[in-house]
């Protein structure tokens, strides 16, 4: 039983509130991220749930059991750290060995785990290197190889990528995530990184100025964001946002947008809702045609898979995804179609997604 | 600004601080030159107006005359060992835990008494000297040895705190944290981690404790008599009455300074390999 839970948690430094009201569960052998900018409090949800901060308010649950006055080896959680925080006077071996020496496992056994953790991370060559002597990469392998070389009951990670270099950092993602599905234990992952969390996770809480904006599947959080916010931090391009009036039609509603006019069939606004509301498209729902609503062509972005084509438009700038190569020249007369089923409204005061 | 100019300057940057350096060591060596210079002369030719510096006024009798003459200085050294290694090493014992627990414990005001801890120091010595006699003879331990070194613990206690608290405090917190995560209680952090990453610090109060404890005189003078006399009373002897006797003062002067020289050569070498144990990456 390793289910995590947290009720209501908030944190603040002195009156300074960092976490508010936070709600979440991690079901029993999944893999949770938590995603949010810098500064949103994840690293301090990630200490309370080890027992490095005490929560100012609310309950943290590890396998249905209130741990709040446990210590953190009471908790029995392993978690890598975001600076690594190794231990500079200890041999790589060592700083692998040092939580068992703690567990009072017997000297073989612990070469026995150590050398196994440092194979499967490829650091048996660096055993017996000082921290000091080792890659930035490295040395983060071996911060992962501290946590991996007992089974806790839950791995709590804190941004362990973020000082890789891109194709490291793929590379790693991959195996955290293989070894999560041959080990099966709890996970807690943090990160600012939206693709690494949507390509690593079972869910996704997004965290904003200490709350959680929404906790969902990629796709969930993906497809049907719960806030502009999520929409904005989620999707690479971002997400186009454009301002327009909602207004009651005939059958659903109308979505005026600088001149164009959406039917929104079976759309019944909430009541209080709109006129002003805030609409967003994903860039490859925005489709270049023969004919439809006239734009310019302002950018072209390239990127391999796809193309990102800016376009200038009187409703604001757009931009549109487009698979494999196009060849279009800046300034070039366009026209563009939004698929309706695709459309995201939200409120342009409070930011909920309307539809 | 182009290369050759930067570099220029960062020559003339260098030069600068060279000289610096040059001015510093005269400085501070000086004395110590001056020291040994007299220590190997004779008495006539020291105190000539200006000293008389020809080759044959040099000489080894004042280090022989202080070795044979004076069995006080032996018992001196031999005093000042033991209550500046007692007063070091038990500062350390007692400092370094006291000094963690104002770092990083959930000490009610931390801060106030690691402040009080150093206001202590602030007390003028002679402010102290008086109710400290009257404590220590009334205890009949006047000319002690222990005594002297249970004073100099005092002293050195605060130092130690202060300079190790300063460096607790300074420790990334997440390396603490991850033993924590470990498994490791606060005993076990302190002595795994904190103490084998503190050996600079920790050498570095060491050398301060013990030279402090090696020079002490004041105190040394009136809470001893003869037989705990301690090296810088042993040497203010050779101030006479009638006649002071330089060459043999700075004889027993320079015997005394090289335990505490061979001291500092061997620690800076620890404190240096401290350093490079990779104090500051990882
Ligand atoms: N010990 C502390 N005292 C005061 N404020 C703190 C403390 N620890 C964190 N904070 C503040 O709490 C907020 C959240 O910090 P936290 O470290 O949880 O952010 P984060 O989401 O992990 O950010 P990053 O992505 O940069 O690591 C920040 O504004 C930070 O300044
Ligand atoms: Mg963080």
């Amino acid at each position: 039983m390793s289910q995590i839970e947290l009720r209501h948690v908030d944190k603040s430094f002195g009156a300074v509130g960092v976490c508010h009201d936070i709600n979440l569960t991690v079901e029993e052998g999944e893999f949770v991220t938590l995603l949010g900018s810098s500064g949103c409090g994840k690293t301090t949800t990630l200490n309370m749930v080890a027992g490095l901060e005490d929560p100012s308010k609310g309950d943290i649950l590890i396998g249905g059991r209130r741990v709040n006055d446990l210590s953190p080896v009471q908790r029995d959680v392993a978690m890598v750290f975001q600076n690594y925080a190794l231990y500079p006077h200890m041999t790589v071996a060592e700083n692998l060995g040092f939580t068992l020496k703690m567990r009072k496992m017997a000297k073989p056994q612990i070469a026995e785990r150590v050398a196994a953790v440092a194979a499967s991370l490829e650091l048996t060559p660096l055993l017996e290197r000082l921290p000091s002597a080792l890659s930035g990469g490295q040395q983060q392998r071996v911060a992962i190889g501290r946590a991996l070389v007992r089974e806790p009951r839950v791995f709590l990670f804190d941004e362990p990528f973020s000082n890789l270099d891109a194709s490291l950092r793929v590379k790693m993602r991959a195996e955290v995530k293989q070894l999560h599905q041959q080990l099966g234990v709890t996970t807690l992952f943090v990160t600012h990184d939206q693709e690494e969390a949507m390509s690593i996770s079972d869910r996704i809480a997004v965290l904003n100025r200490g709350k959680v904006e929404q906790f969902g599947t990629p796709e969930e959080i993906y497809s049907r964001p719960a806030t502009r916010y999520v929409a904005r931090f989620i999707g690479n391009p971002q997400i186009d946002l454009v301002p327009g009036e909602l207004e009651p039609g005939a059958d659903g509603a109308v979505l005026r947008l600088a001149g164009v006019a959406l039917t929104l069939p079976d759309f019944v606004p909430p009541p209080g809702a709109g006129p002003a509301v805030e609409v967003g498209v994903r860039p490859e729902h925005v489709r270049l045609t023969e004919a439809g609503i006239p734009a310019k062509v302002q950018l072209v972005q390239p990127v391999g898979a796809a193309t990102h084509v800016v376009l200038g438009w009187e409703g604001g700038d757009l931009i549109a995804s487009v698979p494999g190569f196009v060849h279009l020249s800046v300034g070039a007369a366009i026209h563009f179609e939004i698929d309706p089923r695709h459309v995201l409204v939200f409120d342009a005061q409070s930011g909920d997604r309307l539809m | 600004m182009s290369f050759a100019s930067a570099r220029s300057r960062d020559r003339g940057f260098r030069v600068l601080v060279v000289v610096g350096l040059i001015l510093f060591v005269v400085w501070s060596a000086a004395p110590i030159l001056w020291l040994i210079v007299s220590s190997l002369m004779q008495q006539q030719a020291l105190i000539v107006q200006p000293p008389d510096f020809s080759l044959g006024n040099f000489t080894l009798e004042n280090f022989t005359e202080v070795i044979v003459s004076a069995a006080a200085l032996g018992r001196g050294i031999l005093n000042s060992f033991i209550v500046a290694l007692f007063s070091t090493a038990v500062a350390l014992v007692i400092g370094a835990p006291a000094a963690y627990a104002l770092a990083r414990l959930a000490v009610p005001r931390a801060n106030a008494l690691a402040f009080l801890v150093l206001a202590t120091q602030m007390l003028p010595g002679i402010a102290i000297a008086i109710p400290l006699f009257l404590v220590i003879s009334r205890l009949g331990l006047i000319d002690n040895v222990l005594a002297l070194g249970l004073v100099y613990l005092s002293f050195n206690l605060p130092i130690v705190i202060w300079i190790l608290r300063g460096f607790f405090l300074a420790i990334p917190e997440g390396i603490e944290k991850a033993a924590a995560v470990d498994g490791a209680g606060v005993v076990g952090t302190f002595l795994h981690i904190v103490l084998p990453i503190s050996i600079p610090p920790l050498g570095a109060a060491a050398v301060f404790a013990f030279v402090e404890a090696w020079n002490e005189f004041f105190f040394a003078l009136i809470l001893t008599r003869q037989d705990a006399q301690t090296v810088p009373l042993v040497i203010a002897q050779f101030a006479g009455q009638y006649q002071t006797l330089f060459g043999q003062m700075m004889a027993a002067a320079a015997i005394s300074i090289a335990p505490v020289i061979a001291l500092a050569i061997i620690f800076r070498n620890q404190i240096v390999r401290g350093f490079a144990d990779g104090m500051m990456k990882g």
